[in-house]
Parts: C-alpha cells; structure tokens; sequence
C-alpha cells in the first residue's frame, strides 16, 4: 500500500477513534439527562492529571486509568447531587451551573498544578509498521482498545436489563416511573457513568496531548460539533458524528491546509445546527 | 479615589497661594520625590497568561534590587500591575487610567504586538514604553524602547551555523496565523538561501488546531531535514509530541524561535530529541551573571516558584534599561530619555545589552533540549537587530 495513502488512513481512523472517545461522556449526560454538560472537557483534565499524579508518585502509568475512573465519580456523585439534581429540569441553567462549575474546576487545577504544561511519559513511544508505514505505537494500541470498549458498550446497552432500564428512562420517564424504575438513581448513574467515560478519555488521551489547566475547552467544541452532527443521545449517532466531523477535518486539512480544514468543521457544523438541528442519527 | 485626587489638588492649589509651603505639599513637588510608579503591563490571563506569574516575579525583583541601588534618579521605584492578557482596547484603557489617574511616569510591557499598538497610539510619545517580548521587528515611535529579540537576531547567525553543523538543505517552515511567525520566516527565507539551502514547505495554522497529523504527513513528503518552528504555546507542545510520536524527530532538527523552559516541559523529555531554541535568554545560561539572577530569583520567590524563561526575564532587563537611561538623563520625561537613548549600554542576566536605533544589541544563545532541559550549545555575541529606526 503507498504509505501516504496508509498513514492518511490511520490518521482518519485515529481522529475517529479520538473524537468518540472523548465524545462519549457528553452523548451519554445529554442524551440520557438532557444535560449539556459544559464541564466535559475538565472531567477530561481531571482525567489526565489522575496521570500526572500517578506518574509523580513514580507509580505504574496504567494505576492513572483507575485513578482518573475513582476521581471523576466522586466529583461527578456530588455534582449531581448537589448541582444538577435540583435544577435538572431546566436546560439553560444546567448549562450556565456546569459552565461555572468548569471554570472553578480550571482554577482548582490550577492553583494545585500551577498553570504550566505537564507532559506523560509511557513505553509505547516507538512507531510500529503498518504495511510498512512507521505509525505510534500508542496510537494504534488506543485505536485497538476504544474500538473494542465502544462494542461492548452498546452490547451493553442493547442486551443487558440497566441498559433496558436506562432506555425506558430516556423515551418514556414517567411510564418508566410507573413501572418501578428508579429513574432518579438512573439519573444520577447515568451521570456518573458519563463524567468517568470523560475522565477515562483524559487518561488515555494524556500522553498525545498538550496538558494544562485550560485543555479541556478544545476536547468540549469538538465533542459538541460530534453530537450536532449525529443527533443527540445515541451511540450510532455520536459514530456517525465523530466520522463526518472527523473525516471533513482530515480530508480537507490534507487538501488543502488546517485553516480551510477547521473551516469546513465549523461550516459543517452550522449547516446542521441550521437545516437539520435533531443531527443525522434522530432519537425516536 | 478621583474624588480625593480632586480634593488633594484643589487643597495643594490653595496652599500654593503661600509660595514656600505651596511648593512642598504641590502635586509636582509629591512626584519629584515621591517614588516614580511604572506600570508594568503583564499578561495575567488569556493565552499567554501562563507567563504571568514569571513575568510579574521578575518585575518585582527588578524593581526591588534597583531600589536597593538607590533608584532611578534619586527616586525609588513603584511597580502597579495591570493585565495585558486582555483584548487591546481594554489594556488601552487599564494603561490610560495607571497613567492619568495613579501616575505611572514609564511603562513597561510584556504582551502581543496588537496590544502594542494600542498603547502605542495612546501614548502618543507623551511617556516612555519599554516593550520586552520576543517580537517580529519594526516598531519605530518616539519613546518606545524595544528589548524583545527579532527574527533576525534569532535566525540570522543561527540558521548557517545550524545548517553547517547538522548538514540541512531542506527547510520545512511551520507557525501560526499571525504576524510574527509570517514575518519571521519573510526573514528565515533569505538566511536559508543564503546558507544553501531551501525551503520545502511553509504553513500557517490557526490556533484552534490541536490534530497536526495532516501537517506532519507533509513534512515526511516534503523530505525535509529541518523543521522552522513559530508555533506559540500550546501549539508548539501539540505539534513536538505528535512530531516525534511519528519517528520524526530522530531523523529531523527542528529549531524554534519561542521554544522556552515551560513549553519544553509540555513537549516532554520523550519528545525532544533534536530539538534546539534559539533565544536571548535560558533559564539555565552558563555565564555568571545569569546563574547569580537564577539564584537571586529563586531565594527571592522559593524553589516551587514559576520556571523563569526568556518572556518573563525581559521583563527585569526592561526595568534595567529604564534604570539605565533615567540615570544617566536624571529624568524619566521622553526628551531626556530619547536624548540618552541611542548608544546606551547595560549589563544584565543576558549579558551586556546595547541600544541601537531603539532596539538592543545583544548576545544570543542557542540550546538542544537534552530531555527537558535546554542547554546552550553555542552562544553569538553581540548580535544586532537588524532593524533602522529614524524618526
């Protein structure tokens, strides 16, 4: 294969992988709570200085993963309880709460951490061939793993009973209720469950990243044009999203050049929000 | 506060009807002797506002260490701060109410050029700017003295020793959308072609961009050797980790021209091979003055205090500058410092620094990354500007 077309390939497929990763936790609150969560993107953070953390203490990098799981849930169990519980049903105020709650988080961050950049060291820094065209290794091994982990994950949701659960709370809340669903416990599960799928991306996305108190606004604009574009809620659609989003990014920036790609994504982006605001994949 | 300053002027006005005692307590007899406050205009949010902390440490040493020389003139410094990190129009306006309303006499600023010109224009030449960043070159107004490094004091003794040392042909050219990296390499061309080689590619990215993975594609294909890097900040961290994720950095030098202490600690140790900066100012230089201003900064502010770095450290050699020509004009006002200015020399952490046409001679230094530190590997003295400024 011409290692151009190859290495174009794998960076498409990369950005894919990239973009559901960390678009994962926003589709699951907003989808499930009808919460745009505007603090995604510091979950993320949170996530990535888990490995910061780990990788001072000297420990085993991989003790991050867990690490950034353990953190993200508490926050995220308080959050809900005390932050979106009581206004959950107010879209508008949820999103101004968790806009305020992601600039207190920056600010913790950072007079912990201090405002400079942190970098992560790991042992997959090396490039592998791919038919015969050197690609980072760490690179494809996330490719491998987050394909993997999102098809268990609508197994997941399709088969087993919280995912039934978790459905009959989206479509219907009250029938739901009416049948013996907790659908107060769904919620604050969902959440959780959301904000730890954030914070898993930041710890697998920390040794490519740049990683600073601020990271987190670029990972929340691009996992939001995600979900204008495949619909809100649901896994095939944040697929379908992640793929024109990230495939116009690619395509374009490799034609032409990054200005002309960042403007076809925000082109791309307002064209939906205009003419086809539920997104390609629409929740019944 | 503007009503006292009304009232304190309304009473020194009276009292000025009885000449001695008028004299003593007047708004100008207060400001001769007094301490003479220099707003210091440092980025404290926005992009750049990761160098705050650094800056506004180093303005503070400045200051005090000058006062503990006696001043400027005979009078002792005051350093207020305000933000530059802010949209131009707004430090335009922070900088009008420090100097009409709490009476800075001189300013000093660490910012973008857009702000520059802000305060330029409200500046009129009416009080001294010392503007201290690495910048693109060819600021020229009355009373506006500029430290900051141009391209051609980072790229023109550096590109032929480099291309001669590391054998490069092939310049691949990279930066942001902005003026100082579009300027710098205007000016990096003509140094490539004159050491014989030539450049393979050139782009601008927006600042948004955090995927490089289409740039690096081109790269490889351009078979470039070097790499000019003008990316600024989180960018720049982006750009060097994803380079040398692809195997490139082993094979391909870059050279950067805002490569500093923290964004080299963001690029990680992994991912520095090959990688060398060109600046006037390492938080680690190996001459004696700078390892004394390292020492007295970290005595001063603690071993945990903000890594110093070119940005922040022009902000002490601004202050020293101004010291410099307000002694030897005994004043702080433009006509005596403009009288002064052309020829004027002082000595800092960098070295001895001269100016000439309103910019500073001086020495530059070029550092490998060896993991995470930048060690210098050669230094080119008393490197001029290049820049003419007659006015």
């Amino acid at each position: 294969m011409d290692p151009l077309a190859t290495t174009y390939a794998l960076n498409l497929l990369y950005q894919l992988v990239v973009l559901a990763l960390a678009g994962l936790g926003l589709a699951i609150v907003f989808g499930l709570l009808g919460v745009m969560n505007m603090a995604h993107g510091e979950f993320m953070m949170l996530g990535a200085y888990s490995m910061v953390v780990v990788q001072r203490a000297g420990a085993p990098l991989w003790l991050g993963i867990p690490l950034a799981i353990a953190v993200c849930a508490v926050v995220g169990l308080a959050v809900e309880r005390w932050l979106i519980r009581p206004i959950a049903a107010r879209p508008f105020d949820t999103l101004l709460a968790t806009w305020g709650l992601s600039i207190l988080m920056r600010k913790a961050v950072e007079a912990w951490f201090g405002r400079g950049y942190q970098s992560i060291e790991h042992g997959l820094a090396g490039t592998l061939l791919v038919f015969d065209t050197p690609y980072p290794g760490y690179r494809l091994a996330l490719m491998g793993g987050v394909l993997l982990a999102l098809l268990a994950l609508a197994l997941w949701y399709r088969r087993s009973p919280t995912g039934a659960r978790v459905q009959a709370m989206v479509n219907n809340p009250a029938l739901a209720e009416a049948v013996g669903i907790d659908t107060r416990r769904i919620a604050a599960f969902a959440f959780v469950i959301g904000v730890c799928c954030a914070g898993l991306a930041g710890a697998l996305l920390a040794p490519l990243s740049r990683i600073e108190p601020g990271m987190g606004l670029d990972s929340l604009l691009s996992s939001f044009f995600v979900l204008v574009v495949g619909g809100l809620g649901s896994l095939a659609g944040m697929l379908v999203g992640a793929g024109v989003i990230g495939g116009t990014q690619v395509l374009v920036s490799s034609l032409l050049d990054q200005t002309y790609g960042y403007l076809a994504v925000l082109l791309v982006a307002i064209g939906f929000l205009w003419r086809k605001p539920n997104g390609l994949v629409a929740r019944g | 506060m503007r009503r006292r300053t009304v009232i304190t002027r309304g009473l020194s006005v009276t009292l000025g009807a009885s000449p001695g005692l008028g004299a003593l307590l007047s708004g100008a007899a207060a400001a001769q002797s007094g301490p003479i406050k220099v707003g210091a205009l440092l980025p404290q949010s926005g992009p750049a506002g990761l160098f705050g902390p650094s800056s506004k440490n180093c303005a503070m040493l400045a200051v005090e260490e000058i006062n503990s020389r006696g001043g400027v003139a005979g009078r002792p410094l005051q350093a207020l701060f305000g933000d530059a990190g802010q949209p131009p129009a707004e430090v335009a306006q922070a900088a009008l109410r420090m100097w009409r309303s709490d009476g800075c006499e001189a300013f000093v600023g660490m910012h973008d050029s857009a702000v520059r010109g802000a305060l330029i224009g409200l500046f009129k030449g009416q009080v001294p700017y010392f503007y201290t960043p690495v910048y693109e070159g060819a600021e020229c107004s009355l009373g506006t003295f500029v430290l900051g490094e141009t391209p051609q004091q980072q790229l023109e003794p550096v590109i032929p020793w480099l291309a001669k040392e590391r054998k490069l042909k092939r310049w691949y050219l990279i930066g942001n959308d902005y003026n100082w990296p579009r300027d710098s390499n205007a000016q990096a061309k003509k140094f490539i072609a004159a050491s014989g080689g030539a450049v393979v590619g050139e782009e601008y990215l927006p600042f948004t961009v955090d995927n490089f993975d289409a740039n690096l594609a081109k790269i490889k294909q351009a078979n470039a050797d070097a790499v000019l890097i003008t990316l600024v900040g989180g960018a720049s961290v982006g750009f060097n980790r994803a380079f040398a994720s692809f195997g490139l950095a082993d094979k391909v030098v870059r050279l950067g021209t805002l490569i500093e202490e923290n964004t080299v600690a963001g690029i990680g140790a992994q991912n520095t091979l090959n990688l060398y900066a060109s600046s006037g100012y390492f938080a680690n230089i190996d001459t004696a003055e700078a390892r004394a201003f390292a020492a007295r900064y970290a005595k001063r502010f603690g071993a945990d205090a903000p890594p110093l770095n070119a940005l922040a450290q022009s902000c002490y050699d601004g202050l020293l500058l101004l010291q410099a020509m307000g002694n030897k004009a005994k004043g702080l006002t433009v006509p005596k410092l403009e009288a002064v200015a052309e020829g004027i020399t002082f000595d800092g952490p960098r070295g001895s620094s001269k100016l000439e046409q309103r910019h500073t001679r001086k020495d530059i230094f070029l550092a490998q990354a060896r993991g995470t530190d930048l060690r210098v590997v050669q230094t080119f003295k008393a490197v001029g500007s290049g820049q003419t400024c007659k006015i």
